[in-house]
């Protein structure tokens, strides 16, 4: 998969690169307006990450132009205001999604893969780990042809695994990423807990194998390499 | 008091003053006047009875001339120089029962050796009809006065503070947030020039400064969430890394910190926005719809807490407010009452038409409640909370115009918000 990244800051572009290369996507960046336009109107890509303040002009005006002439490419908008009238704004124009400063670059990458499911042509909407296949469309997921009755919470909780395997996920992600912003406030995170021994014990019912490993109590791995 | 009741109340005291002054002089100048005038027909009549004496004609005792029923004409037997003296005498008046001043003119004449005595006393106008007098000219004239004060009062209450007072709506009308500053309108009158003029230079400041303000707290919010999303990336990175156990305490520890940082951040941006009354639009918000669903997003949380519910919601509560401020003030109503409870707690929330009331039980505060609401005072310096959260609920509540309230009882705390709810749809 083919991304361009169009985001100012070094360090940031060194995050999200490190992070997704793993996935073995291909990233390509642009760190303002002219070279961003350049690129997307030279190339094609998948998804383009936008950052809406770019030096030399708007984001949005790249989404804009992106759009007009490659409108199937999927985009996602990185943006550092949590403003209500820019992300309608931004989804207007077409964008899929829309990220704040400062995301989890695990949710990042869940968002990618969401847009690149839902917009892909032709792609499969199943997303597959070893035994486990979810299907993102009907929301089921199946264990080697048995379905797992999954309550919602913990198909969202499964697919952010899949999304983000051998990669370790602490609680406060999870947290933000099944909740939002409804467990800012919360000290006691032990909910996260619960939802991740039910969805254990469904799958290992289900005969798949047990993928989700405890990081000292701390943080959780959807590890595919056990077997 | 309006500014024009006041002046007519200064400018009538001043004229009641100054006519009881003025009333009292005039008084005495006339009564002296009239002295005066009085003297000289005495003098005149003195004159004119020594012509008479001087031409032969004789007087027995009391004789009139003029009429004057108080004219003494006596001859003396003995010689005394010609003199004249005016005084002023008290003459029981029996019409009047009470004394009266009269003007008093006695003479010495000496005719063909004979000197007699020629003296006559009488007053042109009784005091109290001039002091009655004076009282009516000065009545009449504070009643024309009073009727000039009033009608002068239309005059300047109506034209002429016209631009004054199309200034004072216009700055009453005023809202920094429209961004538009108050053009000075023309008028012939120079102070109310002036003042137009510096309400355009005041009403321009402020809103320039608003917006360097408003661009300040919104960049100042920003600029900080590229910094954290690195930081936050990186700690993400590092936990990829192999840890061990005290490293990836550290980590997740830094984790929370940095996700409390963003949140201070957003927080006082957003309290900077709501206190900028940047959330101008309002719409009509089923609270009771919002707050239903809000409690199912919760109940999770609340369960996990061992937290009991009761709720005592009424249908179709409505209000006018900005949606996500309606949102915002709910979902920080509801956290708060689950962070500040105890194990096996209870909250229990209640909705009409007039109000919105939060009850959680807790741990009896230490601080001085009154303070509840402002930034960063907190019950426990050490907790986790940012500080900001009442004090973003407070806004809300005064930027929609409700009341809201805060009181404790038996380690169970309440918050009680006065809606302004506007129809039952």
């Amino acid at each position: 998969m083919k991304l361009l990244i169009v985001e100012d800051n070094p360090d940031l572009l060194e995050n999200i690169i490190t992070y997704l290369k793993r996935e073995g996507y291909l990233c390509e960046t642009a760190e303002d307006y002219d070279s961003a336009f350049d690129k997307i109107m030279s190339y094609t890509y998948d998804v383009v990450l936008i950052d809406i303040m770019i030096p030399g002009g708007d984001g949005l005006q790249i989404l804009r132009e992106l759009k007009s002439v490659k409108p199937e490419t999927s985009t996602i908008i990185i943006s550092a205001k949590n403003s209500l009238d820019d992300k309608v704004k931004g989804l207007e124009l077409g964008a899929d999604d829309y990220l704040t400063k400062p995301f989890q670059l695990a949710e990042l990458q869940a968002r990618i893969k969401a847009v690149n499911r839902r917009n892909n042509l032709g792609g499969t909407e199943i997303v597959g780990v070893n035994e486990i296949s979810i299907n993102t469309k009907t929301m089921e997921v199946e264990v080697e042809g048995t379905k797992v009755d999954l309550t919602p919470k913990e198909y969202d909780l499964l697919l952010y695994f899949a999304s983000n395997k051998n990669h370790v996920l602490s609680k406060q992600t999870i947290a933000e990423h099944l909740w939002g912003d409804y467990v800012d406030h919360l000290e006691n995170l032990d909910f996260v807990y619960q939802h991740i021994k039910n969805l254990r014990k469904k799958l290992v019912a289900s005969g798949a194998d047990d993928y989700i490993e405890s990081v000292y109590s701390i943080g959780y791995k959807f590890n595919t390499n056990k077997r | 008091m309006k500014l024009i009741t006041k002046f007519l109340l200064i400018y009538l005291c001043v004229s009641t003053v100054v006519l009881g002054i003025g009333g009292v002089i005039s008084y005495y100048v006339i009564k002296d006047e009239i002295d005066q005038e009085l003297k000289w027909e005495f003098l005149d009549r003195i004159d004119r009875v020594t012509y008479l004496l001087e031409q032969g004609k004789t007087f027995k005792g009391y004789d009139n001339v003029d009429q004057d029923e108080n004219l003494i004409i006596r001859p003396l037997g003995h010689h005394v120089e010609d003199d004249v003296e005016v005084a002023d005498t008290l003459i029981w008046d029996g019409r009047l029962e009470q004394e009266e001043r009269n003007v008093k003119v006695s003479a010495h004449r000496t005719i063909n050796d004979t000197t007699y005595f020629i003296s006559t006393y009488g007053n042109m106008i009784e005091s109290d009809d001039v002091r009655e007098a004076v009282i009516t000219i000065l009545l009449w004239i504070l009643v024309l006065q009073v009727i000039g004060a009033v009608g002068i009062g239309y005059f300047v209450s109506g034209p002429l503070f016209k631009p004054f007072r199309n200034t004072l709506k216009r700055i009453q009308e005023f809202q920094l947030n429209e961004r538009e500053y108050l053009k000075a309108e023309e008028t012939n009158v120079e102070e109310f020039r002036d003042l137009n003029r510096f309400v355009e230079e005041m009403t321009k400041k402020a809103v320039s400064d608003y917006k360097n303000l408003k661009e300040f707290a919104e960049n100042a919010s920003h600029e900080l969430q590229t910094p954290l999303a690195i930081a936050k990336g990186k700690l993400e990175l590092l936990t990829e890394t192999d840890l061990n156990e005290e490293q990836y305490k550290y980590v997740e520890k830094l984790e929370r910190t940095l996700k409390k940082l963003s949140r201070l951040s957003e927080s006082l941006a957003l309290l900077t926005k709501i206190e900028n009354h940047e959330f101008v639009n309002e719409e009509n918000i089923n609270l009771s719809k919002l707050i239903t669903e809000g409690i199912e997003a919760f109940e999770e949380f609340a369960a996990l807490n061992n937290l009991q519910l009761d709720t005592d919601i009424e249908e179709n509560v409505s209000v006018q407010m900005h949606p996500m401020l309606a949102d915002i003030l709910w979902t920080n109503l509801f956290q708060n009452a689950i962070r500040h409870n105890v194990e096996n707690g209870k909250i229990s929330v209640t909705l009409n038409s007039k109000k919105l009331k939060i009850s959680n039980t807790g741990e009896e505060l230490k601080v001085d409640t009154k303070n509840l609401f402002e930034r960063f005072k907190k019950a426990k310096q050490n907790s986790n909370s940012i500080g900001l959260g009442l004090s973003i609920i407070k806004r809300i509540t005064d930027q929609s115009g409700f009341d809201i309230s805060y009181t404790t009882e038996n380690s169970w705390h309440h918050i009680e918000i006065i809606l302004k709810t506007v129809k039952r749809a």
